[in-house]
């Protein structure tokens, strides 16, 4: 019971620290990619305390509060869901399909609160984000699937152990991991996909009229967000880890190729994401379906 | 007993005459006549839980015994059939205006719709099944044009569209009956296990075709929209919760009450280990899955949304039902609880909007979370519950169809049936977002609330989608226990889910909610303890350096998927009905062509044909009766 109670403190803990550490290497990152030098390292935290301390707070209304509590209240329930460094939590409780939709709890509360703020902005934002999901759905279901089929499990536990001892996904599913990789990569938002934000468009759609300690929660949640979706690719892929120093550094090499995309290209047209996610993700993700079921 | 079947089907047709007779006193006797015998039908029906009566003979017909029966999975529809209706009837007696038009037919038909529809749960033999059939197909035309000039229009083709199912099940039944001279269930399975595979087909797509224009299965859902939207508003929840299951309920019984899934097999090829006419079914749920998803993206007119949302539902009713494996027909029979539960919940909160704007055209809408706010918490518990995002209803059995074709690796149908589910959380968002949130246009500033008597159903309703999403097991005890009747394996099931081995994984409901309400207890209170936020109007907004007014219409909502149109543009261009345009403008080419110079519409041309034909009549008999 203790055992249990300090697992479900602890694990949100080091995810939202994982999360948050691959912040603040980014801004990092881009600003020496930029040839700036960059704030200081752990400026992230500072953002985040600054936000949440805020004094003078506004609010549209009851669901515009709700919608970031609700967001986090999502990541957090889907970080218990990925098994990591052989701890299963809750994955007894629900699959692979299930996560699929735990994960969108968290987004559901990010589109109704952005919804309310009453702003075109903040809603032209949600359509984008939306679009975009069922853009990058589809070739997702479809390496869901191909996993899935490879172990004949759906749970994610047992695919992550079905991979122990260096016979990855990575390897076995080679078509799947790369299309897994784009898809994970176009959830997270970044150039070419971030269509979402736009800052020159919509003015950062959904989050436009979110200041203070809404704000603060959403940074919290971005954190959460990027470590979900990143530990869903590892455990499906690269095979989980046996502890959490393993499992960092693998998720770190993930992050690291995609910080090495995101500055280099621009943004595509919302329509055009749809398009490219409906034709060669696809087309390959299909291609390797096929090959797991004749197999 | 058994006697109380008879009772309980005449219960609602007694109720609805004598509704109508009460309605010549006063509106109260009237409502209260219906209310009362709408309960009382729920309480009989609560009296057959889970149990199972096989012929009761109430009469007989060309030979044939008129049977009534029940069973768990009857039991299923007739909770359905019977507290969407009485919930119906409250809402009803709120929403429909007394002095619109004369309402004592519509209580009328509305229970006539409801024992009907009982009628067919409990039918034991095609005759009576047949019969409460096109009861149910008249009655519901009367109820779809009371919503007004344009419903007329819509109850016609919906009207047109039942009859052809009606002729081709009919055809279907005499065929049975030139064979088996007899028309009781298990005769009729007895003779298609011992029939040819042709004789078998035939009946089955004859049987089929009636069942799909009623389930609005593509390519014979056009008269859905257009009827679930024009319809008035207490009448759409069942036509789209309810009636539209009675096509399912048709299709579970021919290829499990009167086939089976080995039968089938036998006398039929196989693909993926199913039969190929199940395989068929498969494929027409799949494709109205997603082509409807695509459509009801695009609609701008709430009620419109729905009802394509609708025909994608009971896609995966069908395709649960047409997997012939425990978990995926006992997923599908439990999402049409579930449909019967969000849907009824969706179309009521819509009506409710309705009722206080006016209006169902989206754009027209906005903001009125501040205006309606027990509406929209209802309606939020239906989207979510109709995108199947756990933990409500819609996502167990949507689960447990996936799994089934996973379990089957049908990955085609899976992948169809996921691409359904995401493209559902765009038209469910687009619905709320557009009524409920963005800026609330000034005309609505005054608006309030329903009135409780129409927040009662819509709150039994939302809160039945959080019981049924946490506690699975309900449903499943009477799936499991009837399908049990029809020669499925029991699958393993627990109050709270599925364990390790049902399914490819394991589900526990209870869990996740457990703990998504813990994390969301724990984040509002670190968010209370934060400094107080302060509330700011809507038109305290960021515009770029512009001043937002309330004659500025700040707000989007209108081609809210514009850019998404774009890509599926060749899709939305595919239209069965310009098909069925062309056969009619080509009936009417030729009636107005060819037949008008038959049938001139003059007297003396008549009194030609009547001379000419009684000249050879004569003849003929002149002739002893040969002409050649």
């Amino acid at each position: 019971m203790v055992k249990m109670i300090l697992i479900a403190i602890v694990a949100p803990l080091l995810a939202f620290a994982i999360g948050l550490s691959f912040m603040m290497i980014k801004r990092k990152f881009v600003a020496r990619i930029q040839r700036r030098y960059g704030p200081t390292i752990i400026q992230p935290i500072f953002d985040i305390m600054k936000l949440l301390l805020k004094e003078d707070n506004i609010s549209h209304g009851i669901i515009f509060s709700l919608g970031p509590i609700i967001a986090i209240a999502g990541s957090i329930l889907s970080v218990f869901f990925i098994p990591i460094a052989g701890l299963n939590m809750l994955t007894g409780s629900g699959d692979l399909i299930a996560l699929l939709y735990i994960m969108a709890i968290g987004s559901l509360g990010m589109a109704l609160g952005a919804g309310d703020s009453a702003n075109p902005n903040a809603s032209i934002g949600i359509s984008r984000a939306l679009t975009l999901m069922f853009g990058y759905d589809l070739p997702l279901v479809i390496i869901v699937i191909s996993v899935a089929l490879q172990y004949h499990t759906t749970d994610l536990s047992a695919i992550v152990a079905a991979q122990a001892n260096g016979h990855w996904a990575l390897w076995s599913l080679p078509l799947s991991a790369i299309v897994g990789f784009v898809v994970t990569y176009g959830a997270l938002g970044e150039h070419p996909f971030d269509i979402i934000t736009a800052p020159h468009e919509v003015a950062t759609g959904p989050m436009v009229e979110y200041g203070g300690k809404h704000l603060g929660f959403l940074m919290i949640n971005h954190a959460f967000h990027l470590y979900v979706e990143i530990a869903l690719f590892v455990d499906l892929f690269l095979g989980g880890a046996s502890n959490i120093f393993i499992f960092y550094i693998k998720m770190f090499a993930v992050f690291f190729i995609m910080m090495m995309f995101d500055e280099v290209l621009p943004r595509f047209k919302i329509d055009d994401a749809v398009r490219f996610f409906w034709k060669w993700p696809t087309v390959v993700a299909l291609i390797s379906l096929i090959i797991v079921l004749v197999k | 007993m058994n006697i109380l079947l008879e009772i309980m089907l005449a219960t609602p047709f007694i109720g609805g005459l004598l509704a109508f007779i009460g309605g010549k006193v006063h509106r109260w006797v009237r409502f209260a006549v219906a209310v009362t015998f709408s309960f009382l039908t729920l309480i009989e029906a609560f009296v057959y839980y889970n149990v199972t009566i096989k012929g009761v003979v109430w009469g007989s017909l060309f030979g044939s015994k008129l049977i009534l029966q029940t069973n768990p999975i009857s039991w299923l529809f007739l909770f359905i059939v019977t507290a969407m209706s009485f919930l119906i009837v409250i809402f009803s007696i709120g929403d429909m205006e007394e002095d619109r038009i004369k309402l004592d037919s519509y209580y009328m038909q509305l229970l006539f719709v409801e024992g009907a529809m009982i009628g067919i749960v409990l039918a034991g033999d095609l005759i009576t099944f047949f019969m409460f059939w096109e009861i149910m197909s008249w009655t519901s035309y009367f109820l779809i044009i009371y919503g007004g000039k344009k419903s007329v229009a819509a109850g016609y083709k919906y009207i047109i569209m039942s009859i052809i199912g009606a002729y081709s099940m009919f055809i279907a039944i005499a065929m049975l009956y030139v064979k088996a001279h007899s028309l009781v269930y298990a005769d009729v399975a007895t003779t298609l296990a011992h029939s040819s595979a042709t004789f078998v087909v035939w009946t089955v797509v004859l049987l089929g075709i009636g069942f799909f224009v009623k389930a609005a299965i593509m390519p014979l859902h056009t008269w859905l929209p257009d009827a679930h939207s024009e319809a008035p508003s207490p009448v759409s929840p069942l036509l789209s919760g309810v009636l539209i299951k009675m096509g399912a309920y048709g299709l579970f019984i021919v290829l499990y009450g009167f086939l089976s899934v080995q039968l089938a097999g036998n006398i039929m090829p196989s693909v993926f280990s199913t039969p190929i006419l199940l395989y068929i079914i498969q494929w027409l749920a799949a494709l109205s899955i997603v082509l409807a998803t695509f459509l009801a993206i695009m609609q701008e007119d709430a009620k419109r949304l729905l009802a394509y949302s609708s025909i994608s539902q009971i896609g995966y009713v069908v395709l649960g039902i047409a997997t012939g494996t425990s978990l995926g027909v006992a997923g599908g029979l439990f999402h049409a609880l579930n449909h019967a539960i969000f849907k009824g919940l969706l179309f009521l909160a819509v009506g409710a909007v309705i009722y206080r704007t006016g209006t169902r055209n989206l754009s027209d809408l906005g903001g009125l979370v501040k205006k309606m706010p027990y509406t929209f918490t209802a309606l939020l518990l239906g989207i979510i519950a109709l995108a199947g995002v756990p933990p409500l209803n819609g996502f167990v059995s949507k689960w447990m169809i996936y799994e089934a074709l996973l379990q089957k690796k049908e990955v085609f149908l899976l992948i169809m049936a996921f691409i359904g589910s995401t493209g559902a959380f765009l038209y469910v968002y687009r619905l709320i977002h557009s009524i409920f949130l963005g800026q609330l246009p000034k005309k609505y500033e005054n608006v309030k609330d329903v009135p409780i008597l129409m927040q009662v159903p819509i709150w039994v309703l939302a809160v039945s989608t959080i019981i049924f999403g946490i506690f699975p097991g309900l449903a499943m005890n009477v799936i499991v226990k009837g399908m049990k009747l029809f020669g499925f394996k029991p699958i393993a099931y627990t109050l709270f889910g599925f364990p390790q081995g049902t399914a490819m994984g394991a589900l526990k409901v209870i869990n996740i909610s457990a703990v998504l309400a813990i994390a969301f207890v724990a984040a509002w209170v670190l968010f209370l303890i934060l400094s107080k936020s302060r509330k700011v109007s809507q038109y305290d907004n960021y515009a770029a350096g512009q001043v937002v007014t309330p004659e500025l219409k700040y707000n989007y909502s209108f081609g809210f998927y514009m850019s998404f149109g774009r890509v599926i543009k060749s899709i939305l261009k595919l239209g069965i009905e310009r098909i069925y345009n062309y056969w009619v403008d080509a009936a009417k080419i030729f009636g107005d062509y060819y037949m008008r110079r038959v049938y001139t519409g003059n007297l003396e041309t008549y009194n030609s044909y009547i001379v000419i034909v009684v000249t050879i009549a004569a003849a003929a008999i002149l002739l002893g009766g040969k002409l050649w």
